[in-house]
């Protein structure tokens, strides 16, 4: 029996195969654009898997040290054991000028390099000559350099004191040297080496790492890449790295004191980390702490010293030393301030604050002892190597990076210096000492080991005690997570889907007409088979099965040519649409199981068309002796017209007068005046025959009643093509535009002008004259500008521009203070905490436990990181402790996207060593923006800057949103072509249905002129009734884009319109020329 | 009424078609005014081509056509259509009204065809309701078509063909959808119509019963007509 009704479907199917071709069509364009969507997602997510594996080469897992340092023979012990190639390298932000042109290239990934490093990429045969750099492919491009070209490097000085901590020198810190370009790099050979997460080509180079060394003998890296050849676990990384971790490895080194007998542990950061002290303290607890600050001044009474260093030290070693604000001073303090026990001598010192500026403070301390000059207090090594201090041949040749008095330094204080160098003269406790000077570097200048144990001795105890973490060092499987922040990746085939659902529905109707079509051509051979006693369930799967045999081909055929689809869709990703991917190294890849899910999703909505359409005939068609045609009343639609019809001018109404919620109201009113129209379409067509009343209707074109016994033959059309109208005008209007509301206080750029983001930070602080003046800014035309300044740490773009998903952001710490009191930017949602009564204030929330709150863009978190307000980022702060941040508001699109925002007390607290402003956001008067671009840019040209107004930042943000939207409309005016060609479907299907009623006009005497003019006209009712009523509901909708902003692509939606048009009028006309008189009569013969 | 007018000459008509080769084959025929024919055939013998050929829907391949002494077969569509307007009245086997038009406003159709002023119409409003009372079928006007039987259904059809007054009413098969009392009493009135108003009376049927009360029967065999009665 199967095989006979599937040989019957067959025959049945082939015979009428001619028939089938529209379907076919149909269902293929259905198949290749659903295929195709899938495939360009497909293709995306391969590109950038693909382009990560390029770019990271054999790089699998990195340990990262952040902004901290570690000895670069780390790699090679690293490599020893674990069994795998590793290589350390530095990584750095700069710029770079080509010394001929000048050209410049801002933000560059600088890696400095020793020979392994392309040993360990696999391109054995590549090395950097010293005088040389690399550079890859896109930059050659960018600078239009060859090789031989010199090249000007800008960077930061490498240095182990981070900039902000206390006392570091203020010397310049960027660095610039001259090389010359050895070798362009092709991605091929590790030139797109990039360890940042992202489908953006960098722009890098290589430079030897020994001609950036400070210090020759002193070869630093910061990140260490291992080839995980045998696939090892972050964990067994992580415990092996612990095993072989040495103090030295992070600069933590040992000293004997001679002076004591005592082994001491420095850091060349100075201070020492807490985390450290702890670890130390754990595997050595008599280990304890010194803290040697400078004082500013000690002073009795009149008597004054300057500039002296102070000691805080442990009781349990140096048991002379008091509690609390009790201090033993040096006999050389005593009798500079004729100070005895029991006097109070008031210190002066700078104490960090929150932010890390050191602001002078002041304590009065009891001398409670006076210690001899031969003593153990009489101790050199207490005072930290402070690099701008202890190698000065003179007090007055301190470079402390905080104001020196010069005047005070007497003569005294010289012959201090040259005999006893920074020894202290004044001791305090050690715990009150914490308490006046710990800051986010640490709480110790030293850690000293009780008398008698030997470096060696220490070493051996603190083996295997130092947790990588503790150390700063991030452990991380970069292959695994860029391969996986591909596969999560914005997913571009239901991005594709969703733009060309308009398509798809098209398709979708004009397939159900067709097989309407198709069953009326059937109608014969359905009764042939009721009469001859074929169950209606038998005729039903025959039906079914002529069609499945007809449509399956074609699916499996447009499921292939999506290939073809994917092919064009990246093509014009990689260029008119490239607005959304920002790259233009998208691939189209081929993938079996894409194309086979391709293939059934477009099959499975056919098939349950086909299913529907088949049942509903068969029951239309065995119950037509009982079927009772109800008439549509005209006056039962009457209350909904006039309803509808009161609340669209209502809401219009209350869109004019509550310009407030404009934007809502008017969507409202434009989708309420669509509905309204719809009805009132309806209304009319009803009312071009009521029964009892006049027959006027008939006089001009008997025709028009037509429509009012069958008005959903009308109505489906209209709703149709006003419905895609509705959908792609409303589209095309909302492209974000950049309107002046954007630039109020409350919008994206928050009053601010220009986004400046340096490549090399920023030391000044230009809101003070000093900082305007240090940076050259002290001109008047800067005279208005203030500036919100942002600290930021590293990670990879979470913005709409990075295709990837991203876990690791980049944390922004500003003070919102500026933000709070202007009312700057707006939240689209914030926690509701009682006390907080801006959402900025969050940020001034001191973190405890490591939980500080954050703030990003609303695209930001949805798009980017797929978390919400409320839910917790755990990210690593600089000393590796885990640090989440609770996301306590979302901005409305702003110019922050693609960070996270904390505040800056926290940012200084988690990330120290960070230092200077990467970000500033400059405010000013309007009319001086570009007078102040220009100043800004040349005067800070040393930093790499990078002035951005700042509506040209949010405009090009909105630029994926805008293509995305492009992108909507260019499917959705092909959906609307699918639907006007469905039109022409609907036409002529009516004409088929009515073909008998138009013979007998003819038959009666109507010329057939007269019944096509009928035909069209009634046709171009439903023409202009669909556009009009698209058309305007789509204006109402968009009233305050149409009105308020420039950027509405008015001839784009203006020639989609004349398209629709067009093509609707092609369709009228053709459908008309298809009414001969030869057709009319055939039907008329029944012989 | 004139005894022996032609008002309709066929002369030497010819038609095939692709699919069933010769229909008609040098057809010649003379009608009177005021005839009463029947064709007769097997299906597919070409009755409906030739009423279709006589109301100028089709095209002979070759011959001509007179009506009332004048050559039409080389009417343009317009002046066709106006041909049928004023003189030919069409009954088809299924009654062809239209679904969403009244049966009265069916019955106004040729008349609209015709483009006659809303003053024309009214005049001829008496005449009509005339006809449809002697079809008994007054009583449907404001009536739908799925609203009235099947028999009422084709007398409203022969009214609307006979209400622009034609000269020749042309029903191809008009009661091969009707039972007998209804196929008779539509007889009846085509037979009236032909007798009181003179209208020429054309019919192709299958139905003896109802060509064998026509004056003259005419079979069609093998594209040409032998007279039968």
């Amino acid at each position: 029996m199967a095989n006979k009704i599937f040989h019957l479907a067959l025959r049945a199917a082939w015979f009428s195969k001619r028939t089938f071709l529209y379907q076919t069509l149909i269902i293929l364009l259905l198949s290749a654009v659903i295929t195709g969507s899938l495939l360009t997602g497909y293709s995306v997510r391969e590109s950038l898997r693909r382009s990560a594996s390029v770019k990271l080469g054999n790089t699998g897992i990195v340990i990262s040290s952040g902004e901290r340092y570690v000895v670069a023979s780390l790699a090679s012990r690293l490599s020893k054991s674990t069994g795998m190639p590793c290589t350390g390298f530095m990584e750095m932000k700069g710029y770079i000028q080509t010394l001929s042109s000048q050209k410049k290239a801002l933000n560059i990934n600088i890696f400095a390099v020793d020979s392994g490093f392309f040993s360990f990429q696999g391109v054995d045969s590549l090395s950097i000559k010293n005088g040389e750099v690399f550079i890859n492919r896109k930059l050659a491009d960018y600078l239009a350099a060859s090789k031989g070209d010199e090249l000007i490097i800008h960077y930061r000085k490498i240095s182990d004191v981070p900039a902000g901590a206390p006392f570091a020198p203020s010397e310049e810190t960027d660095k610039m040297v001259v090389k010359k370009l050895g070798r362009i790099l092709e991605p091929g050979e590790s030139g797109n080496y990039s360890l940042s997460i992202s489908q953006m080509e960098p722009m890098n180079i290589f430079i030897n790492s020994v001609d950036i060394e400070e210090d020759g003998n002193k070869s630093r890296v910061n990140r260490l890449a291992l080839h995980n050849i045998n696939n090892i676990m972050l964990e067994d990384i992580s415990a092996t790295l612990k095993k072989i971790l040495e103090p030295g490895d992070i600069g933590l080194n040992f000293r004997m004191v001679s002076h004591t007998g005592e082994t001491e542990m420095i850091s060349d950061r100075i201070f020492i980390d807490p985390k450290n002290i702890e670890a130390v303290q754990k595997a050595i607890p008599s280990a304890t702490e010194i803290l040697t600050y400078l004082g500013n001044s000690f002073r009795k009474g009149e008597k004054s010293a300057p500039y002296s260093f102070v000691s805080a030290l442990p009781s349990s070693r140096y048991s002379n030393v008091p509690a609390s604000n009790g201090m033993v001073i040096s006999e050389w303090l005593s009798e500079d301030l004729s100070a005895g026990v029991g006097d109070t001598v008031v210190m002066a010192w700078y104490s960090p604050d929150s932010l890390n500026n050191l602001v002078e403070k002041s304590g009065n301390f009891i001398v409670y002892h006076v210690a001899g000059k031969e003593t153990i207090w009489s101790d050199s090594l207490l005072m930290p190597a402070f690099p701008g201090i202890a190698g000065s041949k003179s007090c007055s040749d301190w470079d402390a990076g905080v104001l020196i008095e010069l005047d005070k330094i007497r003569q005294q204080d010289e012959v201090y210096w040259n005999r006893f160098r920074g020894t202290p003269k004044a001791f305090i406790n050690y715990d009150k000492g914490k308490e006046l000077w710990g800051n986010n570097f640490g709480p110790a200048t030293s850690i000293r080991f009780p008398e008698g144990m030997s470096i060696q001795e220490i070493r051996d105890q603190l083996k295997g005690k130092i947790e990588p973490s503790e150390a700063g060092l991030s452990i991380s499987d970069l292959y695994a997570d860029s391969l996986k922040a591909a596969d999560e990746s914005v997913d571009f085939g239901s991005l594709f889907l969703s733009l060309g659902f308009f398509l798809i529905m098209a398709s979708l109707i004009l397939l159900s007409f067709t097989i309407s079509t198709w069953l009326d051509s059937k109608a014969n051979e359905i009764r042939t088979l009721f009469a001859l006693g074929f169950k209606n369930s038998y005729t039903g799967r025959l039906m079914f099965l002529e069609l499945a045999i007809m449509t399956i081909p074609g699916s499996a055929a447009g499921a292939l040519g999506g290939y073809i689809i994917n092919v064009l869709i990246t093509v014009a990703l990689n260029s008119v649409w490239k607005g959304a991917v920002q790259t233009d190294t998208l691939n189209s890849y081929f993938s079996l199981s894409t194309v086979v899910l391709g293939f059934f999703i477009a099959i499975i909505p056919v098939m349950a068309i086909a299913g529907i359409k088949i049942k509903g005939f068969l029951r239309r068609m065995d119950n037509k002796e009982n079927h009772i045609f109800i008439h549509p009343v005209r006056r039962k639609w009457t209350p909904a017209v006039i309803i509808s019809g009161v609340f669209t001018a209502g809401l219009l109404f209350f869109s004019f007068i509550l310009p407030g919620q404009k934007i809502i109201l008017s969507f409202l009113s434009g989708s309420l005046m669509f509905i309204w129209l719809i009805l009132l379409f309806r209304y009319l067509i009803l009312s071009t025959k009521t029964p009892g009343k006049g027959k006027k209707g008939i006089y001009n074109n008997p025709s028009v009643l037509y429509y009012a016994f069958y008005p959903s033959h009308a109505l489906t059309p209209v709703i149709f093509i006003a419905a895609g109208l509705f959908a792609v005008f409303v589209t095309g209007a909302n492209r974000a535009g950049f309107d002046n509301s954007q630039l109020k206080t409350s919008g994206g750029t928050g009053g601010y002008l220009l986004w400046c983001e340096s490549s090399l930070p920023v030391m000044e602080n230009l809101n003070t004259r000093a900082g305007l003046i240090a940076a050259g800014l002290d001109v008047p035309e800067m005279k208005d500008m203030s500036f919100i300044l942002a600290k930021r740490s590293a990670g990879n773009d979470a913005s709409c521009l990075n295709l990837n998903h991203i876990s690791v952001p980049p944390i922004l710490g500003l003070d919102p203070g500026k933000f709070i009191e202007k009312g700057a930017f707006s939240f689209s949602g914030t926690l509701k905490e009682p006390i907080v009564q801006n959402g900025w204030q969050y940020l001034n929330i001191p973190g405890s436990n490591n939980i500080i709150y954050g703030i990003a863009d609303q695209t930001v978190l949805e798009w980017g990181l797929k978390i919400g307000i409320g839910d917790t980022l755990i990210l690593r702060s600089e000393n590796g402790q885990p640090l989440k941040i609770v996301i306590s508001g979302a901005l409305k699109s702003s110019v922050f996207q693609g960070n996270v925002i904390i505040g800056m007390n926290n940012f200084v607290k988690y990330f120290p060593s960070v230092s200077g402003s990467n970000i500033l956001l400059a405010e000013g008067k309007p009319e001086m923006v570009e007078s102040y671009r220009t100043i800004i840019s040349e005067r800070l040209e040393n930093k790499g800057m990078n002035v951005e107004i700042t509506s040209d930042r949010l405009a090009s943000f909105n630029e994926v949103t805008n293509t995305y939207l492009s992108v909507f409309m260019v499917l959705g005016g092909l959906g609307m072509i699918t639907g006007i060609v469905g039109l022409g479907f609907i036409l002529i299907r009516n004409y088929n249905l009515r073909r008998r009623e138009f013979a007998l006009m003819l038959a009666t005497g109507f010329t057939l002129a007269r019944i096509r003019k009928m035909i069209i006209r009634e046709q171009l009712v439903i023409l202009i009734a669909g556009l009009t009523t698209g058309f305007t509901s789509a204006v109402i909708a968009t009233l305050p884009s149409v009105s308020g902003s420039s950027e509405v692509p008015w001839t784009l939606l203006l020639a989609m319109l004349f398209s629709i048009v067009l093509a609707g009028l092609a369709a009228l006309f053709i459908s008309a020329k298809y009414v001969t008189s030869d057709s009319l009569t055939s039907s008329l013969r029944k012989e | 009424m004139t005894e022996n007018t032609i008002i309709l000459s066929l002369d030497n008509l010819s038609k095939s078609f692709p699919q069933r080769g010769l229909v008609l084959d040098g057809l010649s025929l003379e009608v009177n005014e005021g005839d009463a024919l029947a064709f007769m055939g097997p299906s597919g013998s070409g009755k409906t081509t030739l009423m279709n050929i006589i109301g100028l829907l089709d095209k002979p391949d070759t011959g001509e056509i007179i009506f009332k002494g004048r050559a039409i077969s080389g009417f343009s569509g317009d002046e066709s259509s106006g041909y049928r307007s004023r003189n030919i009245g069409f009954v088809f086997q299924d009654h062809l009204l239209l679904p969403y038009l009244t049966i009265i406003e069916n019955i106004f159709l040729p008349l609209i065809a015709a483009s006659h002023s809303k003053e024309e119409l009214e005049e001829r409003k008496d005449h009509l309701m005339g006809l449809m009372k002697k079809a008994g079928i007054d009583t449907l006007a404001e009536k739908y078509p799925f609203q009235i039987s099947g028999g009422e259904a084709q007398r409203a059809a022969l009214v609307r063909a006979l209400a622009n007054k034609p000269s020749i009413l042309l029903a191809d098969e008009p009661t091969g959808s009707l039972d007998n009392a209804n196929a008779s009493l539509m007889g009846d009135l085509m037979l009236e119509m032909n007798g009181k108003f003179g209208t020429t009376l054309i019919v192709a049927t299958h139905s003896y019963e109802l060509a064998k009360r026509m004056t003259h029967l005419f079979r069609l065999e093998n594209g040409k007509l032998n007279r039968s009665l």
